[in-house]
C-alpha cells in the first residue's frame, strides 16, 4: 500500500525539512516505522517505551483522527496521513 | 439603535449582505471574554474592537516585555513594564471609543475563571497555555456558551469553533493530552492570521452569518503557505462535555 505522509514544518528539523513522504504501509504505524527507518530521531520524539504515539502527537488518516489505536489503524493505498503536534503558544 | 456616527463607521460592513443595521446592532449589543491579551489577544481584540462589538473584556496578568514587541501589536516599547490588559484598554479604547473595554489583571484559575467570564456571550482563546485552554472550554461548556479556539508555534497555528452540546469541544479533540508548558518559538504573523480568523468566526456566529469552523480542526503552514482541515467529532465519553 502506498501511502503519503505530511509533516507539520516543526518535525523539518529531524527530517533535513522534507515534509512529505510516499511509503509503504498496511497500517499507520508501519507506515511510520518506514519514515522512522530514514529518521530515527523522529521515532525517539513520537513514540513512548510502549511504542505507542506521544500524547503531544496525532495522526490523520484522509483528514479523520486516528486516535484511539492509531498505530494499529489500518491504511489503503493512496491513503494520506498528516502527522501533527498540540500547539499551545497563544 | 445605532448612532448617526456608528452608521458612518461601519458603513462598509453594514453594506455586507445579510449584515445590515440589523447585524450592527446584535455586534453593539454582545459582550466578548477575550483571555489574553498578546500574540493571538492582538489581532482579536483590535479586529473585534474595530468591526463595533459592544462590550470586550480582555483578561492578562502579564506584564509588557521586550521580547514581546515581535508580535503582540497593541503594546508598543512606551508600555514596557505596564499591565498587558491595560496597555490593550488604553489602545482599543483610542481605537474605538465608542465601544466599551474592560481589562481584567488577573490569572485565570479554576477558582476565578467562572466570575472572570461572568455574563459574556461568548469566550475567545487567546492563551498561552493548554491548561487554562481546557479550563476555558470546560468553563464555556459548563455556561453553555461558545468557545473560539486558537493557538500558535512557530510558524503554524490552529483554530476550531466549539458550540456546546453541538460540536467537538477541545476535549474531545485532544482527549486531556498535554503539552510541554515553556518558552515557544513564535513569529508575528502567525498570530496575526489566527486571531483573525477568529475574530472572523466571533463574527460571524454573533450576525448568524456563513458557515462556523465546528467539527473542523484548522490547521495553518506559514512556511508551506497552505491551509489543512481536519474533521473532528464530538466524544460521547468527553469529561467536559459528554454530558451535555
Amino acid at each position: 500500500m502506498s501511502v503519503e505522509i505530511e509533516l507539520s514544518s516543526i518535525f523539518g528539523r529531524f527530517t533535513d525539512n522534507k515534509l512529505t513522504f510516499q511509503v509503504e504501509g498496511r497500517t499507520v504505524g508501519e507506515c511510520l516505522k518506514e519514515l522512522f527507518k530514514q529518521y530515527p530521531k523522529l521515532e525517539k520524539l513520537l513514540l513512548n517505551k510502549e511504542g505507542r504515539l506521544q500524547h503531544a502527537y496525532d495522526v490523520y488518516v484522509n483528514g479523520e483522527s486516528a486516535y484511539p489505536k492509531e498505530m494499529t489503524k489500518k491504511v489503503k493505498d493512496g491513503d494520506k496521513l498528516n502527522l501533527v503536534f498540540i500547539i499551545y503558544g497563544g | 439603535m445605532l448612532t448617526e456616527r456608528e452608521l458612518q463607521r461601519y458603513d462598509r460592513q453594514i453594506m455586507l449582505y445579510g449584515f445590515g443595521e440589523e447585524g450592527q446592532e446584535k455586534l453593539k449589543r454582545a459582550r466578548v471574554f477575550i483571555a489574553g491579551a498578546g500574540g493571538l489577544g492582538s489581532p482579536i481584540s483590535i479586529y473585534l474592537a474595530a468591526a463595533g462589538i459592544g462590550t470586550i473584556r480582555i483578561a492578562d496578568h502579564d506584564k509588557v516585555e521586550l521580547s514581546n514587541l515581535n508580535r503582540q501589536v497593541l503594546h508598543w516599547e512606551e508600555n514596557i513594564g505596564d499591565c498587558k490588559a491595560d496597555s490593550a484598554v488604553e489602545k482599543l479604547g483610542k481605537f474605538n471609543p465608542n465601544i466599551k473595554i474592560e481589562a481584567i489583571a488577573e490569572t485565570i484559575t479554576d477558582a476565578s475563571v467562572s466570575k472572570l467570564v461572568g455574563d459574556s456571550d461568548l469566550i475567545v482563546d487567546a492563551m498561552d497555555n493548554l491548561p487554562t485552554r481546557y479550563l476555558l472550554n470546560k468553563t464555556a461548556i459548563d455556561k453553555k456558551i461558545p468557545f473560539f479556539h486558537g493557538a500558535v508555534y512557530g510558524f503554524e497555528g490552529r483554530a476550531m469553533t466549539v458550540i456546546p452540546g453541538k460540536s467537538a469541544c477541545l476535549n474531545c479533540v485532544y482527549h486531556g493530552a498535554a503539552a510541554p508548558s515553556e518558552k515557544f518559538p513564535v513569529i508575528g504573523v502567525t498570530p496575526a492570521v489566527i486571531g483573525c480568523i477568529q475574530a472572523a468566526e466571533v463574527i460571524k456566529y454573533i450576525t448568524g452569518l456563513g458557515e462556523l469552523l465546528t467539527d473542523r480542526l484548522l490547521n495553518f503552514d506559514a512556511l508551506k503557505m497552505k491551509f489543512n482541515e481536519f474533521r473532528v467529532k464530538r466524544d460521547p465519553d468527553c469529561e467536559h462535555c459528554g454530558k451535555l
